[in-house]
């Protein structure tokens, strides 16, 4: 089933993959579930006609179960972390409250980039219980225009909120005059909170609104060595990796300019760090403008980045400079990652990421040989938009490098955390969202925080996070104080609890 | 060639006669041989039940309360004449968000491509009453139907309703919204109902797409659970239907009405009760 256009708001995870946020089980269990190359699983019931893509997982769902952020949040750090547009949440005052910490990621990210830094530009309406009642679109069209006034941007997007959903705000009108009057897009987000339990419904609605407004429509150029990147704020990698292939490199969403996220229909090929983010748009472009996405594992380990660069040199035309390049990152790197796994030699990692990165991480990790008996991922999709089994991230960790005993989907709960760590028991655990070290440090594991999602990417990816674990396995001693010294706030019954999901497994009975 | 959909919406105050008049157009085009699906935008979930012999069927609504992925196809049922059958359904009064209702069950059928899908020539709304909050203006908004009309007696509080329905129409005009077809007169039986009506018609620079009368051959067919085209086909009321059917189908231009003020209605309606005094005072 192709994505959907048409419609300003875009198909939930749940809908259109069948997205699920508890699961527990063995990693093979859950693929064998998701069922991605059938089409069909046992599960839970077939498909049905309305979810000719999602694939029917048995979730585990408990009294506490969505433990995070919301799609409006993943709306604030893509669409909001455009150059030289502007973000206007259509809210309470109260959903900006993410915008410090936003804030400070975004003017990271562009140093880190070398962009010149500035503060992110976020406007909220402010809605207030008067604008409940009478319509908060007088309010929009206000902002939409002070916004254009005093940052002159490239494009306004707006993101709705659970409260202007309710009331039915009619943000398209109000988008569509101003689009008209102001000459720039106008782009309306649709990302209530109540409509998805997954925050990254909120990547699928800033690409669905990117690939509908901004997206140049009839490209009279192509430009055959630019490669859109979908990415986040993380340091450039891939430059000098696709410069091997005279390649140039589109990063998409976060910290691109309007033209560039307009120029990814000229682009040779889309490609992304981790399919969870990217599905969406590398689909769209795909399906509306004929740029390939790249059809390969991610590219993380050996068997990864290999499968991963040759389809890109397919796709793109540059056969003949890959292998060299291949062979020579193998030589470069090869003997390091046995110099690393002498190092590393009987440690246990546990990796609690969004989904597909994780599935990569842990075959990072058993490349450099430190055993994983655990990961949290924060969502799953039992099949990614392109339905190509080559992009099957949890298939290829599994042949590449075996089975993930103890494998849970689970929304970020502190007091699951405990029950999983417990279990597994690891010398450190790898992370990227805030909320999760410090429980660890509590029972005297310290944390990885890859505040930069590309630490671990490619070749070198490995080399780097090897020495990530030397580095905090220093601080071990600290942890192990603080352990000895401080109390969970659980009760002995929880203490004492081998099953993360028995709240979940009591309420399903 | 892909054939044009042509969306419609009618409103009218709850138990105007709007569902009845709803599935008896509705009857008359797939008499008249075109693909229709009839979508009832009411929480009470009733809109399609005469042509469906007199069943519910389960609302879209129903099926998403139980589970996060629905097909759409579960939530459509084909009634008389292979008429197509959704409910948008809603909470119980009193609770919840109706208006949330017809937004999300609206969203589901776009966003699964139902219409293009099964190719049909109409898509009938029939949507409860008095445009109360912003879901209840999602058919009249852009992008869903072209075409309002709205079914109105002569009697007071329905044509409040219909000059509150001229009031979002109004507002959503200058935003590509639809406009406003006509005005269908329901239960016409007497010159005075007639003038009553041709008058708020006047005022409001609307026309009447058809006199509706009120006739004991509706309610005979309605206890059958039938439209008055099936129960009834040879009767001049289900030609009075068909003529209004034709009508709707070859409507094509809308205008944007001149609603009555607050103050404007008022006295419209003093006017009208002082002359139905006279009236009776003059009788007896």
């Amino acid at each position: 089933m192709t994505i959907n256009l048409k419609t300003s708001t875009v198909e939930t995870r749940e809908q259109r993959l069948g997205t699920i946020i508890g699961w527990d089980g063995k990693a093979s269990a859950l693929a064998e579930e998701s069922a991605y190359a059938r089409g069909e699983c046992g599960g839970c019931g077939a498909s049905g006609r309305g979810g000719a893509k999602a694939r029917r997982v048995c979730e585990l769902t408990g009294p506490f179960t969505q433990g995070s952020v919301c799609s409006e949040q993943m709306v604030e750090c893509q669409a909001g972390n455009i150059r030289d547009a502007l973000l206007i949440q259509h809210s309470p005052i109260g959903c900006g409250a993410g915008q410090v910490i936003y804030n400070s990621i975004y003017r990271n990210g562009l140093a880190m980039r070398g962009h010149p830094v500035q503060n992110i530009r976020f406007i909220s309406t402010n809605l207030r219980e008067r604008d409940m009642v009478y319509g908060g679109a007088d309010k929009l069209d206000a902002a939409i225009r002070a916004a254009f006034e005093r940052h002159a941007p490239k494009a306004i997007f707006i993101a709705t909120s659970c409260a202007s959903g309710i009331i039915g705000d009619d943000v398209e009108s109000v988008a569509r005059h101003a689009e008209a009057d102001l000459g720039i897009p106008v782009i309306p987000l649709h990302c209530e909170g109540f409509a998805s339990k997954h925050w990254s419904t909120g990547f699928d609605a800033t690409q669905h609104g990117i690939l509908r407004q901004i997206v140049r429509k009839n490209p009279t150029k192509k430009q055959e060595d630019l490669v859109n990147v979908i990415n986040l704020w993380g340091s450039d990698v891939f430059t000098p990796m696709l410069k091997e292939l005279d390649l140039r490199v589109n990063y998409v969403i976060d910290m691109a300019t309007v033209e560039e996220l307009a120029q990814m229909s000229e682009a040779a090929a889309t490609v992304t760090f981790c399919y969870t983010l990217g599905t969406y748009l590398a689909q769209g472009l795909e399906q509306e403008y004929g740029v390939p996405q790249i059809r390969a594992p991610q590219p993380y380990g050996f068997a990864g980045t290999d499968a991963w660069l040759r389809e890109v040199a397919r796709v793109t035309g540059r056969e003949d400079k890959v292998e060299a390049f291949i062979e020579r990152e193998h030589a470069r790197v090869r003997p390091k990652v046995e110099e690393l796994k002498k190092k590393l030699a009987g440690l246990k990692g546990y990796i609690a990421t969004g989904s597909a990165y994780s599935h990569s991480l842990i075959g990072v990790l058993r490349e450099i040989g430190v055993q994983v008996d655990g990961s949290l991922v924060f969502h799953h999709d039992p099949v990614y938009d392109s339905e190509d089994r080559k992009q099957d991230t949890l298939d290829h960790l599994i042949e590449n490098y075996g089975e993930v005993e103890h494998f849970t989907v689970g929304n970020r709960q502190q007091f699951q955390f405990y029950n999983l760590l417990q279990r597994v028991n690891p010398d450190f655990i790898i992370i990227r969202h805030n909320g999760l070290s410090p429980l660890a440090a509590r029972l005297g594991i310290p944390a990885i925080p890859l505040g930069d999602e590309l630490h671990a990417f490619g070749y070198q990816g490995m080399i780097n996070l090897g020495e990530a674990i030397l580095a905090v396995l220093q601080h071990r001693k600290f942890h192990q104080d603080i352990a000895g010294r401080v109390k969970l706030p659980y009760k002995k019954s929880w203490l004492a609890e081998k099953d993360p999901f028995a709240l979940a497994r009591v309420a399903a009975e | 060639m892909s054939k044009k959909l042509k969306q419609i919406a009618i409103y009218g105050k709850g138990g105007i006669g709007k569902s009845t008049t709803t599935s008896n157009i509705s009857a008359a085009l797939a008499e008249a041989g075109y693909k229709v699906m009839q979508f009832g935008a009411d929480p009470k979930a009733d809109s399609t039940n005469t042509l469906r012999g007199g069943e519910y069927i389960p609302s879209v609504l129903d099926l998403l309360a139980e589970r996060r992925r629905v097909d759409a196809y579960e939530a459509i049922f084909q009634g008389f004449g292979g008429i197509y059958c959704v409910e948008a359904g809603g909470p119980q009064p009193g609770v919840g968000c109706a208006g949330r209702g017809i937004i999300t069950a609206v969203e589901l059928l776009k966003q699964q491509r139902v219409f293009e899908e099964l190719d049909l020539d109409y898509v009938i709304y029939d949507v409860l009453g008095d445009v109360v909050c912003g879901g209840f203006a999602v058919p009249v908004r852009e992008g869903i139907a072209e075409h309002v009309f709205t079914v109105s007696s002569s009697d007071f509080m329905a044509v409040y309703a219909a000059n509150n329905l001229f009031k979002g129409i109004e507002k959503f005009s200058t935003a590509g919204g639809a406009l406003l077809g006509g005005i269908i007169a329901n239960s016409i039986n007497t010159d005075f109902q007639r003038e009553i009506i041709d008058d708020f018609a006047a005022h409001t620079k609307t026309p009447i797409v058809q006199y509706v009368p009120r006739s004991l051959t509706v309610t005979q067919a309605e206890l059958s659970g039938r439209t008055t085209i099936e129960a009834a086909p040879k009767s001049e009321q289900a030609e009075v239907y068909r003529a209004l059917a034709r009508r709707i189908a070859d409507h094509t231009e809308s205008k944007v009405p001149t609603p009555l003020g607050p103050l404007e209605l008022r006295e419209w309606s003093a006017k009208w009760a002082d002359r139905l005094v006279e009236q009776e005072r003059a009788a007896a």
